[in-house]
């Protein structure tokens, strides 16, 4: 089934014009060739799923359609007539709509300014709200047009792109990863009720994503990306999950790791009890643990509340301004060699939660144990020097100071460490800095080269070995594997299971599903800023989870 | 002379609100093009050189023509060539933009000083211009509507910056750059595009400013003439937390405070040093900071240039 | 890399130039003649006798601004206000100064501490109202300059805050007592021109922040609190401390650049007496010139030297019949033209740096 190009499907097509069709997109940053001459030919009437992990070109290659990017080499094609598509605005006269995840939405205007943004027509209020009902009412997008886009959820936000988007009554319509902002019940909805209406009304659609069985559930073909170019393509109905994670990577897929980035879930549950029995065991036989006295358990039966817990989190309240969700009387406690996942639709207080054990927002009330001791949430630092570690949603928002070199990277959490007198001790650092560099095998151009000249996954080990070389006693780890392509995310997977193995608990924040089941011995739900179920891997299920994802009670 | 009779007879004196308005009529110019600049996104420093290169050209205008609509034009054309090269620079090639509005000012300045030397301008005021029946209503009447014409523009250039800014595509544009340039420009507006023409405008304004400083209140030109009110119009923005309401408001206020001052002076009261009432306008705003920046937004993306592709 | 220096030097050697191109066509286009003004402005900046000297010592207080300007900067504050914290500082000099008096030595140390206490607090003032109140410090400390300029006016028309004595005054009627000369900064007699302490301590100040700045754990964290405050704050460095430091530190150089140039006098800086315009605008270009310099400490040096030179040849040009405030003009033409090549070079290197790691995803 491996084809290639797309031309040779191309013949299969009784449509004698495509509405897109790209012929042979090139595109280079620097050395690195993003798109290398791509074919691609959407069709009306379907949903085309577009397929990758992070990095394989797909998100430029859509650019290049909507006119955010400029190609090298190649053209496109629109209902059969060559097109130059400079900038969005051309874009969207030839009936090209992109649904962004949430940059497009500027939060100080209202819903119909925002839906009116970008246009070229005259402004007008009235005609623009009474367009916004009706999409409301067409696709069941409900919303008031006369509502501040700050002051809206995460899922209404993505309404209103969807209409933002729709209002100009787009033939082709682009979505880049519309899923993470919505339930897993939210987002089959959406697609359900899109399925109905694309093949009503002839549109193309376009659906990228780098979830597997996302792309499988909703699209009717498929077409698979890696390292710049099109390697594979074919209708959705004779697609089975591995060979398109083959396809995906180029090579067999079968350790668990490498599941988790495909955000592909393994319905067995034998994998799980057996590690956990393992990791109870030799939980069991360290000796210099926290808990010396841990008595040799029946690995069958560990009783996680008995272990030690190293971070409880108690009726937290705590405001993060007031476009965020924050923290609304949320518990919870992790022990001492656990991943305790936390899962939810994005938005929903997970910031506030790792920000608050990164000492960046101060509780109202409440409090925070770290190993058994209350630690302030209004001095700056306390909880680093508690001994929590963090690996931030966002490392270039609270991970790293992009501007300085690896080496200063990797003491930023305690220069004193390195310094005598006030004095920063070079060698000291320099020191460090290549053990690090070495040991978690953070590849750059030295300890001087500048952190924005890594690549992602290389950023995101700076920070990995930073916290853990402080050996925390717990580690928030969230979103650990966002934006990060397979190698890198198979690497910080199976860190993070040796971490909880060796002592510290961890605590594991993902909007990711598939990536908390995989992962984590224990599953709390987060919502509306407060834990609002929690149970054992054993117990849970997608569907389970989804509903208390949404709000309702399972 | 006691204080509260001195204060009385400024506000029942015609020449209080006279001189009154021609300080705001200046401050409102500058402000209002000013207050589309910063809603863009860019705090307009090079103002004051706007409008010492309006006052110039101005002058230059009617030395040569002996028109005074040239004049104003010159006026609007010098305001412009400012705002080219803080828009060129600053949002073109992004350079900094407090550095290339400092050096405006200071470059400016300099320019004004070597030219003045270079010979005499002869100028003149425009003729006065009464609006019947209104002319005659007490205290006000005159400093409203017995002005030389180039005031009159005023009660355009504040109407229209809000309808601009608020009621067309192109003020929605303005207010989106700068507030998130990012989404702006994934929707498809041009940020860079809007912010330079949106410091035209208010080199447009200032400009208009600089001919109202010749035509209409002082008459001739020296380099001190506009000696940082251009600074006021910038802290009147900021007074007025980025409403065009409180611009106006703030403009009111400092202007009245520069006018009291003349007044009192020319009252003979000195009682009141006139170095307090020059800074009243400034310590005005930075206290109105303190009390309400925590309550007013600027715009989100105020000073901070855009690249595409970066951030 | 040396195709990198080589389009560097090129880039602004070309914009110099063009700078000095346009300034010539302003002066013939106004009927006067380039090339002497070009000449007095060589002679007056370096070529006559003891100008070096002269120049220097302009350079000497820009320097300090600029380097005040860069602390701030590195801890990611914008402190625009340096004319006013000159001002202040210098006040606050002359004031105490006087009022303590004490030998020569110890008065001069004095004068130069009080300056930068005045220029900190200033400056401070600024900061707190940041912290604790939100105020952005770009418009605040710009809205203290004018503050600043009139509080120094009315100081000195009281003779209870800055106002000199009548005898020592005669008929000026907003002037401070002139400092006596054993309380002065002393001159340095070096290759024939007379060298002003003040340079001294200006280059001492900028090696000392320089280092500061690079090599302590200080700078280390002022800088971490300039490019991240949340990654500054989650490694328990407090933003309000480390801000403050710097913002005081950034007015106190402003400051000390005042009282320096009050104790040394010379150059056009009011003959040792704090007189209304004695700033001269010192404040401003010191801040051009750490703006020009991106803020880097040595090229703030190279910067200021030519700057000095501007000032000083400034006063030569006046006798070929031009005014001698085209140097303003030559300068702001540098300035802009200056600008040029780094935003030029940021913004390409940004992009393609950003081309090599992101682009893809």
């Amino acid at each position: 089934m491996i084809s290639g190009h797309a031309q040779s499907t191309e013949f299969d097509d009784d449509s004698l014009n495509p509405a897109v069709r790209l012929r042979g997109i090139e595109k280079r940053f620097g050395s690195i060739v993003a798109c290398d001459r791509v074919d691609l030919t959407l069709q009306r009437g379907t949903i085309h799923g577009i397929l990758g992990e992070n990095g394989a070109g797909k998100s430029t290659l859509m650019r290049v359609l909507i006119g955010l990017v400029l190609p090298d080499g190649g053209h496109i094609e629109i209902n059969g007539v060559r097109q130059r598509i400079d900038d969005p605005l051309a874009a969207a006269e030839l009936g090209i709509g992109m649904v962004h995840q949430h940059f497009s939405l500027v939060d100080a205007l209202t819903v119909w300014e925002n839906v009116a943004l970008g246009e070229v027509r005259r402004l007008n209020r009235s005609e623009v709200t009474r367009r916004i009902g009706e999409i409301g009412k067409h696709y069941g997008l409900d919303i008031d047009p006369d509502a501040r886009v700050g002051e809206l959820t995460a899922g209404l936000r993505q309404r209103v792109e969807i209409i933002k988007c729709l209002r100009r009554n787009p033939s082709i319509v682009i979505f880049d990863e519309p899923t993470s902002v919505l339930t897993p019940q939210e987002s089959r909805k959406l697609f359900e009720s899109f399925r109905s209406v694309v093949a009503a009304e002839k549109r193309a659609v376009v659906l990228v994503s780098h979830k597997l069985d996302e792309v499988l559930a909703a699209t009717d073909q498929i077409t698979i990306m890696r390292h710049g170019a099109v390697v594979d393509q074919c209708p959705t109905a004779t697609a089975d999950a591995m060979s398109l994670a083959h396809a995906m990577v180029g090579r067999d897929v079968s350790l668990r790791s490498e599941r988790v980035a495909f955000r592909l879930l393994d319905t067995s549950e034998r994998d799980t009890a057996q590690r956990r029995n393992v990791k109870a065991s030799t939980g069991a036989a360290r000796t210099t643990g926290p808990e010396p006295s841990t008595p040799r358990q029946d690995p069958a039966n560990v009783i996680l509340s008995d272990r030690a817990s190293v971070l409880e989190i108690q009726d937290a309240v705590a405001d993060i301004g007031r476009d965020v969700c924050g923290l609304q009387g949320l518990s919870l406690r992790v022990h001492a060699t656990e991943i305790l996942g936390i899962a939810g639709v994005e938005g929903n207080g997970q910031r506030a939660l790792a920000d608050l054990l990164s000492s960046l927002v101060p509780l109202n009330s409440g409090s925070v144990m770290v190993n058994g001791s209350a630690v302030s949430t209004r001095s700056p630092g306390a909880m680093a020097k508690a001994g929590v570690g963090v690996i931030p949603e966002d490392r270039h928002d609270s991970g790293l100071v992009l501007d300085m070199s690896v080496e200063e990277n990797l003491a930023l959490v305690d220069p004193d460490r390195f310094a005598r007198r006030g004095i920063i001790d070079r060698r000291e650092l320099r020191d460090t800095a290549l053990r690090l560099i070495n040991d978690y095998r953070i590849q750059c151009e030295g300890p001087d080269a500048p952190v924005w000249s890594l690549s992602g996954g290389n950023q995101q080990r700076v920070v990995l070995a930073r916290e853990l070389d402080r050996q925390p006693k717990v580690l928030v780890a969230a979103q650990p594997t966002r934006g990060l392509d397979i190698g890198a995310i198979e690497y910080m997977s199976e860190r993070l299971r040796a971490l909880a193995d060796s002592g510290p608990g961890i605590l594991l924040i993902s909007s990711e599903i598939e990536e908390i089941l995989e992962l984590s011995d224990r599953i709390a739900v987060i919502s509306r800023g407060s834990i609002v179920g929690e149970m054992s891997r054993a117990e849970a299920d997608l569907d389970r989870l989804g509903l208390l994802m949404g709000g309702s009670a399972a | 002379m006691d204080l509260l009779e001195a204060v009385w007879d400024i506000f029942t004196s015609d020449a209080t609100y006279v001189n009154g308005a021609l300080a705001a009529g200046l401050l409102l110019f500058a402000a209002s093009g000013e207050w589309v600049a910063e809603r863009s996104g860019t705090i307009n420093i090079s103002v004051e050189a706007m409008l010492l290169s309006g006052a110039f050209c101005s002058a230059v205008g009617i030395h040569v023509s002996d028109s005074v609509i040239v004049g104003v034009f010159a006026g609007v054309a010098g305001g412009l060539v400012i705002a080219a090269v803080q828009a060129e620079m600053s949002h073109r090639l992004a350079a900094n933009q407090f550095v290339v509005g400092l050096t405006l000012n200071i470059l400016v300045l300099g320019l004004a000083a070597f030219f003045d030397g270079v010979g005499e301008l002869t100028t003149r005021k425009a003729a006065p211009f009464s609006v019947p029946l209104f002319v005659d209503i007490p205290l006000v009447g005159k400093a409203l509507f017995g002005q030389p014409w180039p005031f009159m523009l005023l009660f355009a250039v504040v109407p229209v910056s809000w309808w601009l800014v608020f009621r067309t595509r192109w003020g929605l544009e303005i207010r989106a750059a700068g507030s998130d340039p990012q989404a702006a420009d994934v929707s498809g507006v041009d940020v860079n595009r809007r912010r330079r023409q949106s410091i035209y405008y208010a080199g447009f304004t200032a400009g208009l400013g600089g001919a109202f400083l010749i035509f209409v209140s002082i008459g001739r030109f020296d380099e001190g003439i506009v000696s940082g009110r251009g600074f006021i119009a910038i802290a009147a923005v900021i007074f007025g937390g980025w409403t065009l309401r409180g611009t106006v408001a703030g403009c009111l206020v400092f202007a009245g405070a520069l006018s009291f001052r003349i007044s009192l002076q020319v009252l003979g009261y000195t009682g009141i040093d006139a170095e307090f009432l020059q800074a009243l306008p400034f310590v005005l705003t930075v206290v109105g900071m303190a009390v309400f920046a925590r309550r007013v937004r600027p715009p989100a993306a105020l000073a901070q240039r855009f690249v595409r592709g970066l951030n | 890399m040396n195709t990198r220096i080589v389009e560097w030097v090129g880039l602004y050697l070309a914009a110099a130039l063009m700078a000095f191109a346009l300034s010539a066509v302003l002066v013939e286009a106004s009927g006067g003649d380039w090339l002497p003004v070009l000449e007095a402005l060589v002679d007056g900046a370096v070529a006559g006798p003891s100008r070096w000297g002269q120049t220097l010592g302009a350079a000497a207080p820009m320097l300090l601004v600029a380097l005040g300007t860069i602390v701030a900067g590195r801890a990611g504050l914008v402190n625009i206000g340096q004319e006013g914290q000159l001002l202040i500082g210098t006040a606050v000099s002359v004031y105490f100064g006087f009022l303590i008096g004490g030998p020569g030595p110890v008065n001069v140390v004095l004068l130069c501490a009080f300056g930068f206490v005045g220029g900190a607090s200033w400056a401070l003032l600024a900061g707190v109202l940041k912290y604790w109140r939100g105020v952005p410090e770009v418009l605040s400390t710009l809205l203290l300059v004018t503050v600043a300029t009139q509080l120094v006016a009315y100081g000195l028309k009281k003779r209870s805050l800055l106002l000199a004595d009548d005898a020592s005054r005669g008929n000026r009627n907003q002037v401070s007592a002139q400092l006596s000369p054993d309380n002065r900064l002393p001159n340095l007699e070096l290759f024939g021109n007379e060298i002003p302490m003040a340079v001294f301590i200006g280059i001492g100040a900028a090696t000392l922040l320089g280092y500061g700045l690079a090599r302590t754990v200080w700078g280390f964290r002022v800088r971490m609190v300039g490019q991240n405050r949340r990654v500054a704050q989650r490694a328990g460095v407090s933003e309000i401390r480390y801000g403050l430091s710097a913002m005081a530190i950034s007015g106190g150089l402003a400051g000390l650049a005042g009282a320096a140039m009050l104790a040394g006098g010379g150059f056009q800086f009011g003959n040792y007496r704090l007189v209304p315009g004695f700033s001269a605008g010192i404040g401003w270009a010191g801040l051009l010139v750490a703006l020009v310099a991106t803020e880097r400490v040595l090229p703030a040096v190279g910067v200021a030297i030519v700057f000095g030179a501007l000032r000083t040849g400034s006063g030569f040009v006046g006798s070929t019949g031009i005014q001698g405030r085209v140097t303003d003009v030559i300068q702001g033409l540098l300035v802009l033209s200056l600008l040029l090549p780094p935003a030029a070079m940021a913004v390409r290197d940004r992009r393609r740096a950003r081309a090599a790691t992101t682009a893809r995803t």
